[in-house]
């Protein structure tokens, strides 16, 4: 019976244990709809999601029974809101707690539409995210729309203005424009978290495109929005939609021909866009993890507790990438560390061995006081890395300063010469007759 | 269930990105997704039923599995005691696959059936033993399935039926469902088949009226798709609407075929149900396939009415290249619908709906390639967005009581051209007197660019006209005017219409405050733009934008040609604005360029305080000799006065002091010596402390016998 007990508990931390990108063969990820149809006809995307490995839970939004949380375990790594209109979900969930399990660390993926409820709303507005207040506005481009034969208010847009980043959007260039029908929003430029990852054309405004305009479009040109991205500061990443339809079967098979242009493409970027997007939101691509930090003297392999000024030191970490399976090493040559007391004193950029491994060193500066090694690395895409470690540095000890320095040997000389001179003289005067 | 319902609807919108109400019939598209969604090994027969019936009803030659394997499946299956659902599956796939099953081997499940059927209670018990004797009666035709008691098992399922034509999935479960119903009367009819017996007239025709009432629950989307929604149902797994919808017509299918005399069903719903299951276009999911298919092929030879589906290839029109409007009509299958009419009723504008531009014309018949179509447009139609209502008329009465046409049906047509735009002159004006100062023309389709300055004392007047193919004046969606300072401050203002003439004026009086007194130059950038403006080199034309401007060009010098909705620079003004009031509003932060965050920073190398100036080695030497010098004097100055040591103490006792005495003298000074080599303070004062005490102590006792003989002497 012991030995039963003792088999238990030491199985609980194995059946307790939550997310770890080590551990990916169970990423579970909450899909809430409005209709179970959106199952059946958005089915590329989550195909192409678990076929990744993740573990998809539909529920309908308004389900009396869902729950993110129970016994204060999440019960899931990710959420996907593909229910614009629902105006209040079902169960124990609501735009705090959703709010709560994005604070928690976990990613969220939300597409709006044109009947975008207050909550979804609210829930972007959270996020930093602020659609346009006209309900009844959709993203219209008379210059960039997709041709269609049967699609005339040129509402269906193909937009080809991507961020520039490899780690976001995946190395593979995106050759078709994307096709977006729905609703656009704007960032607060001050949200340095936020970025838009498909921007409207310059010609493109947010109104509805049955009436006349009165006044000028509130949002307007490349400001615009259509999908954003934000990663939080505690690595949280979200994936905002302005348009449900973009992650559809029919838009993912869909060809597209950019009005203007005189290529016709067999199949939109929508299902490369969309695919690639959502690794970066689940953390298959571009999260680092920094390991390893050493410094120590040049010549010696353990760290001292202090240095002294002046002393030449080497610094290395090593940094890996989560590549969705394994850790990677990460290959980048804009790694820098800072030798930092309330400013930077050294800042140096570190050389790499393309195995994860990176180093430099430099010599300790001729200022004492409390330093820090920072290596505060943040870039597009990818995870920040704040690293930071404390070392006081010293001056020198009174010992350890110049002992013969050859412009005092006059100084010395004249000492010494004044002692002989008085021990010659002591003998004399003492014992001269 | 409000939202759901709004959900459902939106849901049907988006669904339909590109075809807003017309939904198409199943065409080849649906063929090969098909072939691509049912090409993975099925797992369970269930799966494997699904493929084969919606090949058999796309007619697909290829199969979607290996028929074998399947066929032993199908046997493993229907042993003794696999369950009643993998018992009714394998009948159905071995009805289309027709594997080689002993006699025998029915007659069993058939027995195993009816003793199942005899005391079964739950709704789907009795549907799948039912169903699989159904099966078993259409493959094996010497086995006896003829049920002795059939109005005692009509009796039971009726006993699950509710008041409002729904039923229960078992008589302990008091919630009904939707989805139960089509289940039911599938099980119904198939106990009318089995029947040894005739079954009550009554009975059947109380289920009919059922049927009638279950409609009445049916919901309807605002484009007039008929659906049946399913509230969550405890005990059962949740259905959606497809699935709902799909097994509702499968059971009401059923019935309708083993009974005889017409169900009371109006033909709009059953068009209704067609345009809910076409509009959701190509499922993904392979059970939602094999739902919308099966149900299709049902609703194509039901014997209530049979939808016919208008459909329309394209409802984007061009007056330059003299498009044809064209519709099809076919059968939800995309086959032949009979001889029949399209009659447009009318067509109007979307902004002025009492005036119809073309009124009850019929549309020609093109025998060979299907389509019905308007040869040419009327001479009055003019670029805009209209709605046609079309009609289906058939030509055999007859006809009318076998296929429902869904009466008039509205189709938004957009009809684009070349807007010509004419006349730009851009100018600044002064003030009081309206006088023009500068004035420009400009040619909108070319590339030039005017540079003007204003200051705020004057106006900037903008005009240009549009104007469409038949001379009437345009008023685009989009007319926009950007002022784009340097510091990327955008300011948008709408182009206004006056008649003929779109016009604004800037009175930079009146602006500056909105231009947050921001002096300097300004980009102007014109955007004018409409769903209804040609698009150039898209496939409704077939010629380069430049040669269509040249062909324009050639026929009338003097009118420009704008060819699309364009957004282009016009030049810039360097405006000369007074100098911010303290308390005017600051200009808002341009926004960050997200790729400026990012990146690496300067190398910061530490500057190490330079060490102290020190004269050269040489320099100190030559001095250290210079120093010694002195000593030297003094000692060869002691020489010279012919100093001795005479007065040396004789005795040994005060010699020995004396020794002592210097060498503990020498030793202090030795110390020195070292302290500056080696030592450090606390080594050489503790030294010093011993060296001194023994040195006073000696140079005490040699002093005193100094002083006594010197003493002696002097008293001698």
């Amino acid at each position: 019976m012991a030995k039963l007990i003792f088999v238990f508990l030491t199985l609980i931390p194995i059946l307790c244990n939550s997310f770890t990108p080590e551990k990916t063969s169970d990423r579970r990820i909450l899909v809430l709809l409005d209709d179970f149809a959106v199952k059946s006809s958005h089915s590329l995307f989550f195909k192409s999601l678990q076929s990744r490995g993740f573990d998809l839970d539909f529920k309908l939004a308004d389900d009396p029974k869902i729950a993110l949380q129970r016994y204060g375990q999440y019960l899931y790594d990710a959420l996907v809101l593909f229910s614009p209109t629902i105006e209040r979900f079902g169960g124990s969930i609501d735009a705090a707690a959703i709010l709560d399990f994005v604070d928690s660390g976990h990613d969220l993926i939300v597409a709006a539409d044109n009947n975008a409820s207050d909550l979804i709303r609210e829930i972007a507005t959270e996020c930093g995210v602020d659609f346009d207040e006209d309900t009844s506005a959709v993203v219209v481009d008379h210059s960039g729309y997709a041709v269609s034969a049967t699609e005339g208010d040129h509402t269906l847009i193909a937009s080809d203005d991507f961020i520039k980043s490899d780690v976001i959007l995946g190395s593979k260039k995106i050759e078709a424009p994307v096709l977006f029908q729905g609703i656009g929003h704007s960032l607060n430029p001050s949200n340095s978290l936020v970025l838009k990852v498909l921007s409207a054309s310059p010609t493109a405004f947010s109104a509805n495109p049955k009436s006349k305009l009165t006044s000028p479009p509130s949002l307007l040109g490349s400001s615009i929005s259509l999908v954003s991205v934000i990663q939080a500061r505690n690595n949280a990443r979200i994936l905002i939609s302005g348009s449900l339809s973009v992650f559809s079967n029919r838009f993912f098979n869909s060809g597209v021909q950019k009005a203007g242009s005189p290529t016709k493409h067999d199949k939109s970027g929508n299902e490369q866009f969309f695919t690639e997007l959502s690794k970066w939101v689940l953390h298959e691509r571009g999260h680092l993890k920094a390991v390893n930090v050493q410094h120590h003297k040049v010549g010696e392999t353990n760290e001292p507790s202090i240095y002294r000024i002046n002393d030449d030191l080497e610094y290395s970490v090593e940094i890996y990438e989560w590549s969705g399976k394994s850790w990677e090493p990460y290959v980048a040559d804009d790694v820098q560390v800072q030798f930092y007391m309330m400013s930077p004193y050294v800042l140096k950029t570190l050389s790499n061995d393309k195995k994860g491994r990176f180093f430099t060193s430099f010599k300790v500066p001729d200022v004492y006081g409390v330093f820090q090694f920072k290596v505060e690395y943040d870039r597009l895409g990818y995870t920040s890395l704040s690293l930071s470690k404390q070392i006081p540095v010293r001056p020198f000890r009174h010992n350890e300063y110049e002992r013969f320095i050859p412009a005092a040997y006059p100084y010395y000389g004249a000492a010494f010469s004044m002692m002989a001179g008085f021990f010659v003289f002591s003998a004399v005067h003492l014992y001269n007759k | 269930m409000a939202t759901t319902a709004v959900g459902a609807a939106f849901l049907l919108l988006l669904l339909l990105p590109f075809s807003i109400s017309i939904p198409q019939p199943i065409s080849d598209s649906h063929r090969s997704a098909a072939s691509n969604l049912f090409n993975q090994i099925s797992p369970s027969l269930e799966d494997a039923y699904e493929a084969l019936r919606v090949f058999e009803i796309l007619a697909i030659e290829k199969k979607p599995l290996d028929t074998a394997d399947t066929c032993k499946k199908v046997l493993e299956n229907l042993g003794s005691s696999s369950p009643l659902k993998d018992v009714f599956y394998a009948l159905k796939v071995n009805g289309i696959l027709k594997c080689n099953i002993d006699g025998t081997i029915f007659k069993d499940i058939a027995s195993r059936l009816k003793a199942t059927l005899h005391d079964a209670s739950t709704l789907l018990d009795i549907y799948y033993s039912v169903g699989s004797l159904v099966l078993i009666k259409d493959q094996a035709s010497d086995v006896d399935v003829l049920l002795t008691d059939a109005n005692g098992i009509f009796h039971s399922i009726k006993a699950l039926s509710q008041s409002d034509g729904r039923w229960r999935y078992s008589s302990d479960n008091p919630e009904s469902s939707t989805y139960a119903s089509g289940l039911a009367l599938e099980g119904l009819s198939g106990v009318i088949s089995l029947a040894s017996s005739e079954i009550d007239q009554s009975k059947v025709s109380i289920v009919k009226n059922g049927i009638v009432k279950l409609f009445d629950s049916i919901e309807k989307y605002d484009d007039g798709a008929f659906y049946f929604d399913e509230k969550f149902v405890r005990g059962s797994e949740p259905q959606g609407s497809l699935s709902t919808t799909s097994s509702v017509v499968r059971g009401v299918n059923a019935f309708a075929a083993v009974t005889s005399g017409k169900i009371n069903l109006p033909g709009d719903t059953i068009l209704g149900l067609a345009k809910f299951f076409l509009s959701i276009g190509i499922p993904g999911d392979a059970k939602d396939f094999f739902n919308q298919v099966e149900s299709l092929s049902f609703l194509d030879s039901n014997r209530i009415s049979i939808p016919l589906i208008l459909s329309l290839p394209e409802t984007v029109y061009s007056l330059t290249k003299k498009g044809q409007f064209k519709v099809k009509v076919s059968t939800v299958f995309g086959s032949a619908a009979p001889p029949l009419t399209v009659k447009l009723v009318r067509a109007f504008s979307t902004g002025a709906k009492d005036s119809a531009i073309i009124d009850s014309k019929e549309l020609q018949y093109n025998q060979e390639s299907g389509f019905h179509f308007l040869d040419s447009f009327p001479k009055n139609v003019d670029v805009g967005t209209y709605v046609f209502v079309l009609e289906i008329v058939l030509h055999d009465s007859e006809s009318e009581n076998v296929y429902a046409t869904g009466g008039q049906i509205h189709v938004p047509i957009y009809v684009i051209g070349v807007i010509k735009v004419g006349n730009a002159e851009i100018a600044v004006l002064d003030s009081d007197l309206g006088n023009v100062e500068t004035h420009n023309t400009l040619d909108l389709s070319g590339n030039d660019i005017v540079s003007l300055s204003a200051n705020h004392l004057q106006k900037l007047r903008l005009s240009f006209q549009l104007e469409t193919p038949n001379g009437r004046v345009f008023k685009p969606h989009q007319a926009f005017l950007k002022l784009h300072h340097e510091t990327k401050i955008e300011h948008i203002f709408l182009v206004g219409n006056t008649g003929k003439k779109f016009e604004i004026i800037f009175d930079f009086l009146g602006l500056v405050e909105k231009l947050f007194y921001l002096s300097g130059k300004y980009d102007i950038e014109l955007t004018v733009g409409d769903a209804v403006m040609v698009s150039c080199t898209t496939y409704y034309f077939k010629v380069t934008c430049s040669s269509l401007i040249l062909l324009y060009r050639n026929l009338n010098k003097n009118i420009l040609f704008q060819e699309n909705s364009f957004s282009r620079l016009l030049g810039h003004v360097e405006l000369d604005l007074p100098e911010a009031p303290e308390k005017a509003a600051r200009p808002p932060l341009p926004p960050v360029d997200p790729y400026s965050r990012y990146g690496p920073n300067a190398e910061i190398n530490h500057i190490f305080r330079a060490p102290e100036k020190r004269p050269p080695q040489k320099l100190s030497l030559v001095f250290l000799g210079l120093i010694l010098l002195p000593f030297i004097g003094f000692l060869v100055g002691l020489l010279r006065l012919g100093v001795n040591l005479k007065n040396f103490p004789g005795s040994t006792v005060p010699a020995t002091f004396a020794t002592l005495f210097h060498l503990g003298l020498a030793a202090v000074l030795l110390l020195y010596v070292l302290f500056w080599l080696k030592l450090d303070l606390f080594t050489t004062l503790k030294t010093l402390g011993l060296l001194g005490v023994f040195t006073m102590f000696f140079g005490h006792r040699i002093l005193s016998y100094l002083a006594l003989t010197s003493t002696k002497l002097k008293s001698a």
